[in-house]
């Protein structure tokens, strides 16, 4: 018989082997990095918890037995179950788009690395192993977010020193919290405790003014590579937080807790639809957009309500649809720019590279949160939600989303730039310069990301039965 | 033949304030050279001192592990930036050959600045150590984490250079390693805490190496 946890974290560092072995043929590595994400996605997200279930040749598959390893135990629960599914779905997606827009990639490898190590990081108690499992799917991320032949990514470095610097505290937690059980009256290890997740937690989130590693990671690395890091691996971390809160009820009882997630959500908010309308770059744009993405995300947690927390997990849940097609849209002008997404670079290049300005297009509109699209969906829940008891928040997030549109618009307006004396029309062609497989591979995405945006009843069952799990709330 | 712990025993005289002071020496080294040979031997001999200063808290045999884990990421770090060295080599670098060859000894403006921020960090990390006190560890070995996490840092804010913030992280991590194995004394986290430490050096050199098959546009400053 095979342990479920095992087999998560088994196959997709053995499928890394091989993937990088065959990454020369960069349609069957890709293929095969689609295939493991998919089949493990579907394998934890539909077989049974409390029974094993037989394969072919008769050999069966114990989904939810408890295993230990080195001493350590690797448990599968409902909640860990339905992030998994997730973090390898989205992956799958992922890993499709960088097919064509990534080829030869070390995202593949990598990210199968990743895979199996963030899902150890959910799968294995206690805690203490979970921040060094992050730590090191953070040091292999280097690999796959550096291109080949460019210079030395900041975004990769940034990353890794951020969360490296996010350690200490982590762990230092779980030596206090475990001190506090031996001598409950003393509860400034509590104190103390809190105070170092917090910091541990906003350097992992990019809270501001620890946000530095995310425009970076957006705006300085192999583009699909940047939003495996923002939606998986963020995602791992999200799903991290909300264990720590279901395992420890205190956190979110503390008499702070809500106002300090509720103001580190809009400090983010605020920054980034600050500063995303003044970039001069697509890159650094699409990590400000993430950094208000990721505000709002913090202020429904911070509504510390059943509702709040729904709309958090749709948050992470809807995130990869619109970064996706920005990352995609990035990598494509940048094909055709030489590498280059400044906007004097991209001058005119819509003409050229019309299904990346597409996908800009309706990838801005999603991580703007405006309509007919993904993002739409929940942030307007959010702004309805707010409305009532807090309206300068909701209008704060409005008015965030709309300074990402106004950065989208900016290098639109660039892009759209039309020759208009003879002499230029000979230097700017208008004809298309994309292959018919990007094409397809935009329009996939494009209409899945209106699709969930029309139709978010079809994610919603999901995200209510994950809710379900966690306990940390009142109703 | 002695082995490595027979050594280590040998020199654990030298595992209280002369380490500390061995640490200060050799962080405050890596925050004002750019010289990347003398940066090498400087971390090694910050391993060195950081594993003496271990024997005091664990095992002699895992602080030799965990010595050898620092001595083969020093050995990582040599063989990247004498390849590295070898690559720049250009024809464009040859016309500032003769100023690199013989270096004036004046320091220079970012050294002096790394010097004195250097030192502050420095008083900052001995004033702490007297007003807060790490659990369950010693003073001095106190002072010798607060240093290394100080200094560490402030490696890591001086540049963007993939080998300086590297070399940071690993000094930061240092510090902090030499104050958690008083916590949790567990193999497995040493292993992964090891793990770690490798990985990071590794991302870092490969960062290094790319930064000069990109033309090297952003060579050490």
């Amino acid at each position: 018989m095979i342990a479920g946890p095992l087999l998560l974290l088994i196959l997709p560092l053995a499928m890394a082997g091989i993937v990088y072995i065959l990454l020369r043929w960069k349609s069957l590595s890709a293929l095969l990095a689609v295939g493991t994400a998919l089949v493990l996605g579907i394998v934890v997200g539909t077989l049974p918890l409390d029974q094993p279930v037989r394969f072919w040749g008769g050999r069966e598959i114990a989904l939810g037995e408890v295993v230990t390893l080195f001493g350590r135990e690797l448990i599968l629960d409902q909640a860990d179950r339905m992030a998994m599914a997730f973090l390898f779905f989205t992956s799958a997606g992922l890993f499709f788009l960088a097919w064509h827009s990534a080829p030869h990639s070390l995202l593949f490898p990598m990210g199968l690395s990743m895979l199996s190590l963030l899902s150890g990081a959910l799968l294995i108690r206690p805690f203490i192993y979970a921040a060094l499992l992050i730590e090191i799917a953070a040091a292999l991320s280097v690999f796959a977010l550096q291109a080949e032949g460019g210079a030395p990514t900041r975004g990769g470095l940034r990353y890794l020193t951020f969360t490296t610097l996010a350690l200490p505290g982590l762990l230092v937690t779980h030596w206090l919290l475990e001190r506090y059980t031996l001598t409950p009256d003393d509860t400034g290890l509590l104190s103390m405790a809190a105070t170092l997740l917090a910091l541990s937690f906003a350097l992992l989130l990019g809270v501001v003014p620890f946000h530095t590693w995310v425009p970076a990671v957006a705006g300085d690395s192999v583009p699909l590579a940047g939003t495996f890091v923002l939606t998986v691996g963020n995602g791992a971390v999200w799903f991290l937080l909300l264990d720590f809160l279901e395992t420890y009820p205190w956190l979110s009882s503390h008499p702070r807790f809500i106002s300090l997630v509720f103001s580190a959500g809009v400090a983010m908010v605020v920054v980034g639809g600050l500063l995303a309308p003044s970039q001069r770059r697509l890159g650094p744009l699409i990590g400000y957009a993430v950094l208000v993405d990721s505000g709002a995300a913090l202020i429904a947690l911070g509504m510390n309500s059943k509702l709040g927390l729904t709309l958090t997990l749709l948050s992470l849940l809807m995130r990869p649809f619109g970064l996706a097609l920005m990352a995609t849209s990035l990598s494509g002008l940048r094909a055709h720019s030489g590498g280059d997404d400044d906007f004097d670079a991209l001058r005119g290049l819509g003409w050229k590279a019309p299904w990346s300005t597409a996908a800009l297009i309706f990838g801005g509109l999603s991580v703007a949160g405006l309509p007919v699209s993904a993002g739409f969906v929940w942030r307007w829940a959010l702004c309805r939600a707010l409305a009532p008891s807090s309206p300068g928040s909701a209008l704060l997030l409005l008015l965030a989303g709309l300074g990402v549109m106004v950065g989208v618009w900016r290098g639109l307006s660039v892009l759209l730039v039309r020759p208009r004396s003879p002499e230029n029309c000979s230097v700017i062609s208008l004809g298309s310069s994309e292959s018919w497989l990007t094409a397809v591979v935009v329009t996939i995405a494009i209409l899945s990301c209106i699709g969930v945006g029309l139709f978010p009843q079809a994610l919603a069952p999901l995200v209510v039965r994950l809710v379900e799990t966690y306990t940390f709330f009142t109703p | 033949m002695p082995t490595l712990v027979d050594l280590l025993a040998r020199v654990s005289f030298l595992a209280a304030m002369p380490a500390v002071a061995g640490v200060l020496v050799t962080a405050g080294l890596l925050v004002v050279s750019r010289e990347w040979r003398l940066n090498v031997i400087a971390l090694a001999v910050q391993y060195f001192f950081v594993v003496l200063l271990l024997t005091r808290l664990i095992r002699l045999e895992v602080a030799a592990v965990k010595g050898l884990i620092g001595w083969m990421i020093c050995m990582v770090f040599y063989l990247t930036e004498r390849r590295a060295s070898v690559l720049e080599q250009s024809p464009a670098a040859e016309g500032t050959a003769v100023s690199r060859r013989w270096p004036r000894w004046v320091m220079s403006a970012r050294a002096s600045f790394s010097l004195l921020a250097g030192l502050l960090v420095s008083v900052a990390a001995y004033t702490a150590a007297l007003r807060i006190p790490l659990p369950e560890v010693p003073t001095d070995i106190t002072l010798a984490c607060y240093l290394l996490v100080g200094l560490g840092l402030l490696l890591i804010g001086l540049s963007e250079a993939p080998m300086q913030v590297g070399v940071g992280l690993l000094t930061f991590l240092s510090g902090f390693d030499l104050f958690y194995v008083a916590l949790e004394p567990s193999l497995a986290v040493t292993g992964l805490l090891g793990a770690v430490s490798f990985l990071i050096a590794l991302a870092t050199a490969y960062l290094r190496v790319a930064q000069i098959a990109a033309g090297g546009e952003e060579r050490n400053p």
